[in-house]
């Protein structure tokens, strides 16, 4: 029965593969077909989570039936149950946006493309195989590289170039990584990696693993690396930056502490984290600082974007059960409120005719339960009380301290005070700058308004959904269970 | 010129580390851990004689079926960059006599022989991808031959889409019979051609998707090949 | 030190990431990744060779104990097909980026978005 959670991998693979065909019937029925694909998936992946969490046991699919290390195998733990559902829904949330948000042509490989990079993201996080990781890595990549470009503008098509060149050295790199671990190892999956690592050579080890971490960085967008993101995020359609900010770079982000935890035998370790420290810190410290100076709001908050994402990197790289958790945490608040910023300012954008500052002049009186969803938003991300960030900055800022990387905390500490200041720079500018007339807000509003009261709702009242982040973190963290719940087969001779 | 020094030094750092590293993984060595089990097991369990092949399409189905969904996105991507309301082909020079009498000759053979790599994939190397690609250059020869030669767009389409259809179809029924996504159930449940291993009519359920697969690569290089040539028609 | 091999691998990916830092013509760039991928892949296969064996198919003659590790040669197919999938990609972007901006050289393209 638990074999049937592979729907999630096959449902918008086949839907992708049957829209050349709806495109021949009648081409106005795409966008709702994509809705209702995105509505089936969530239904599965909320199956696949009540599964996971009531049993408490992780669903394990053999691809092709094969006992792993034969086979492939995709783990769906506590973590991969979670962020499937986030993803489903967001997508979800994503297609009804698509359906007045974009009118660019061609439709139908938008809505193809749409599909394959819910799978790509979905198919990352599921996996537990080293080279599967990498394929549905460039099926998001590549997805990506074609969203970006959509529009089909200058500024998109140079975002567009400069993501595949970074990406292209990134995937090259990871390849190289997947190579010297093959060699060191003779197998690919994932929980067999994290049994042998102890007696992989430890010069192999630390190129090997520093070389996957350098790959998975471009995607993860930390510094130097994400010269790419805030371009991308600007020029892409309103829908897909939504979905970028919300679970690719997640996913991303996800891979690298999978791969980070599994290989916590190989020596040389320590040092690798310390080097992701440096790197995430550096990220948010650019990140907010480049912030500052945005004339353009949609990028003003995709380097936002970034700098919460570096955060979510700090966390993980610290290599405590405390900072894993937190980091989780960070990531479903993260998910939330940037789905709500991005879909408040795409509505703003087509609404208002463009999304920079002087658009945004005089929104509490234009559009005022958007104004009022952005201003939750934004007071959640600087990390005052009462919403949901506050509880997972201050865990990941105490877990910085416990882990002794006192600078980094201050560091970040002052990024934080950074964004206070641009975010309420523009809540002053909606709300006491310039005027309006009401403008009429539809079905957009009402979702902007459920997930405000979401943010708020967690702000209050943590402790539910920290007691999942828990399991979810001690997934990650916990390798010893992990090797544990993957029936390997012997294989040597 | 400091740019360039710089790229240079960090360029042969970056080589010096990779070396290091691959210095402890000898070349030439036995180092195989999960190859032994299936070059050992490959004849019985998979019906196939291309070790190779076993392992992309029936132990490591799954990527492959990433690998192709790759493509697809690849094909896709191309149409929607390049889209444009009205398109047709700019070329100005017809082929020479050679090209255009060779490749209106040579267009069946071609096309035979790419469905023979795929067809035997499971016992000479090659397989779906390669005769895809063979497939596609027959149609990049009759492109470059005629300056008004295009292919069915829409026709094209179609068939892309309901080849990958049938990929996932194939799984979904080794799901409903097998209880596992991309069982073979060909070899595994109904034991067609398990007594002749070594012969066309074996390997389970690979020529079935070699067969997909190479119809699915084969139209869609063409695709991108069709929408690369052609320009936009300004009214 | 290190075999041939090796040595050939590494060599390809270090030309490709010249090419890819240091030019300045979209398109050198571009061939610049395909070389980096290339050689990434030769790396792959040799890593999987074993000295003295033959290629992995068990036709007549061949057992088991004499083929070559089949695993990296899978792993290659893949490869190929992203390598190839990620250059086509690049290029439709290289196609609207002439349309748009006249001219392929990355620093003229930067000039004229500022």
């Amino acid at each position: 029965m638990n074999q049937v959670a592979s729907l999630l991998i096959a449902l918008p693979l086949i839907s992708a593969f049957f829209v050349p065909v709806l495109k021949q019937i009648n081409k106005s029925l795409i966008k709702p077909y994509l809705v209702l694909i995105t509505l089936i998936q969530t239904g599965i992946a909320g199956w696949v989570f009540k599964e996971v969490y009531t049993t408490g046991k992780p669903i394990i699919i053999y691809a092709g039936g094969w006992r792993p290390p034969i086979g492939i195998n995709l783990y769906i733990g506590h973590f991969a149950a979670l962020f499937v559902l986030i993803i489903a829904v967001v997508s979800f949330i994503m297609a009804i946006f698509s359906l007045k948000a974009v009118t660019t042509e061609p439709i139908d490989k938008y809505a193809m493309l749409f599909l394959l990079l819910m799978l790509g993201a979905t198919g990352m996080i599921a996996t537990g195989d080293i080279f599967n990781l990498f394929v549905f890595m460039e099926i998001t990549a590549i997805t990506a590289y074609a969203l970006t470009a959509y529009n089909k503008t200058g500024e998109a098509a140079e975002a567009s170039m400069k993501y595949i060149v970074l990406g292209g050295i990134g995937s090259s790199f990871f390849l190289v990584g997947v190579a010297l671990l093959y060699g060191a190892t003779g197998t690919l999956n994932m929980a067999q990696l994290a049994e042998l690592a102890n007696s992989i050579n430890p010069i192999v080890a630390q190129v090997g693993l520093a070389l996957i971490i350098f790959g998975l960085a471009v995607e993860a967008e930390l510094f130097p690396l994400n010269a790419w993101a805030p371009d991308a995020y600007q020029a892409a359609p309103h829908p897909i930056t939504a979905m970028f900010s919300a679970f690719v770079v997640k996913a991303g982000i996800y891979a690298l502490a999978r791969l980070l935890y599994l290989l916590q035998k190989a020596s040389g370790w320590s040092s690798i984290l310390r080097l992701l420290v440096i790197m995430a810190t550096l990220t948010v410290v650019f990140a907010e600082l480049s912030a500052l100076r945005q004339k353009d709001v949609k990028r003003m908050i995709a380097y936002s974007s970034i700098g919460q994402v570096g955060l979510i990197a700090l966390a993980f790289s610290l290599g405590t059960q405390a900072g894993v958790d937190a980091g989780v945490f960070h990531m479903v608040n993260h998910a939330i409120v940037k789905t709500l910023l991005f879909l408040a300012i795409g509505y703003v954008g087509i609404a208002m005719g463009g999304t920079t500052m002087e658009n945004f002049e005089g929104l509490g009186k234009k559009m005022p339960l958007t104004a009022l969803a952005i201003t939750v938003a934004g007071a959640a991300t600087v990390g005052v009380p009462l919403f949901n960030v506050f509880w997972s900055k201050l865990r990941i800022i105490l877990a910085t301290l416990q882990a002794g990387f006192f600078w980094a905390a201050v560091l970040v500490l002052f990024a934080s005070v950074v964004e206070a200041v641009y975010y309420f720079r523009l809540i002053h500018r909606m709300w006491f700058m310039g005027g309006g007339i009401r403008i009429k807000e539809g079905v957009i509003a009402g979702i902007l308004v459920i997930l405000a009261a979401i943010i708020i709702l967690i702000g209050v009242d943590p402790a539910p959904v920290w007691n999942i982040v828990v399991k979810a973190g001690s997934d990650i963290f916990n390798v010893a269970n992990y090797v544990k719940n993957v029936p390997l087969v012997g294989v040597g001779s | 010129m400091l740019k360039r020094a710089l790229a240079i030094v960090a360029i042969l750092i970056i080589g010096y580390w990779l070396a290091q590293g691959l210095s402890q993984v000898p070349f030439g060595q036995d180092k195989m851990l999960v190859s032994k089990y299936y070059l050992d097991h490959v004849k019985e369990q998979t019906g196939a004689v291309n070790a190779v092949t076993a392992v992309v399409v029936n132990y490591r189905g799954f990527d492959t079926l990433g690998e192709v969904t790759v493509l697809f996105i690849a094909s896709t991507g191309v149409g929607a960059l390049l889209w444009r309301k009205k398109r047709k082909r700019t070329a100005k020079t017809k082929g020479s006599v050679v090209l255009t009498t060779g490749s209106k000759l040579l267009f069946p053979f071609i096309m035979l022989f790419g469905m023979y790599i795929f067809i035997h994939g499971h016992l000479t190397p090659g397989g779906g991808f390669p005769g895809g690609a063979t497939i596609a250059t027959a149609f990049l020869l009759m492109y470059m031959a005629f300056t008004t030669y295009e292919i069915s767009h829409k026709g094209f389409e179609v068939t892309e889409g309901f080849a990958g259809m049938g990929y996932v179809l194939v799984g979904l029924i080794g799901l409903a019979i097998g209880g596992y996504f991309l069982f073979d159930w060909i070899w595994q449940t109904w034991h067609l051609g398990t007594s002749n291993i070594g012969r066309l009519f074996s390997g389970g359920f690979i020529p079935v998707i070699y067969t997909i697969i190479g119809i699915k690569v084969g139209t869609e290089l063409s695709g991108i090949i069709d929408n690369m040539l052609k320009e936009e028609v300004k009214e | 030190m290190i075999s041939a091999y090796y040595f050939g691998a590494i060599a390809l990916i270090l030309i490709g990431l010249y090419a890819v830092l240091v030019k300045k013509n979209l398109l050198k760039i571009l061939v610049g990744l395909s070389i980096m991928e290339t050689g990434v892949n030769l790396l792959l296969i040799s890593i999987g060779y074993v000295s003295g064996k033959s290629a992995p198919i068990l036709s007549e003659g061949i057992t088991p104990s004499q083929a070559v590790d089949p695993i990296p040669q899978a792993l290659v197919l893949t490869a190929i097909v992203i390598g190839v999938a990620t250059t086509a990609m690049a290029l439709s972007v290289a196609i609207i980026l002439y349309e748009k901006y006249g001219t392929l050289n990355i620093e003229e393209i930067r000039r004229l978005r500022g």
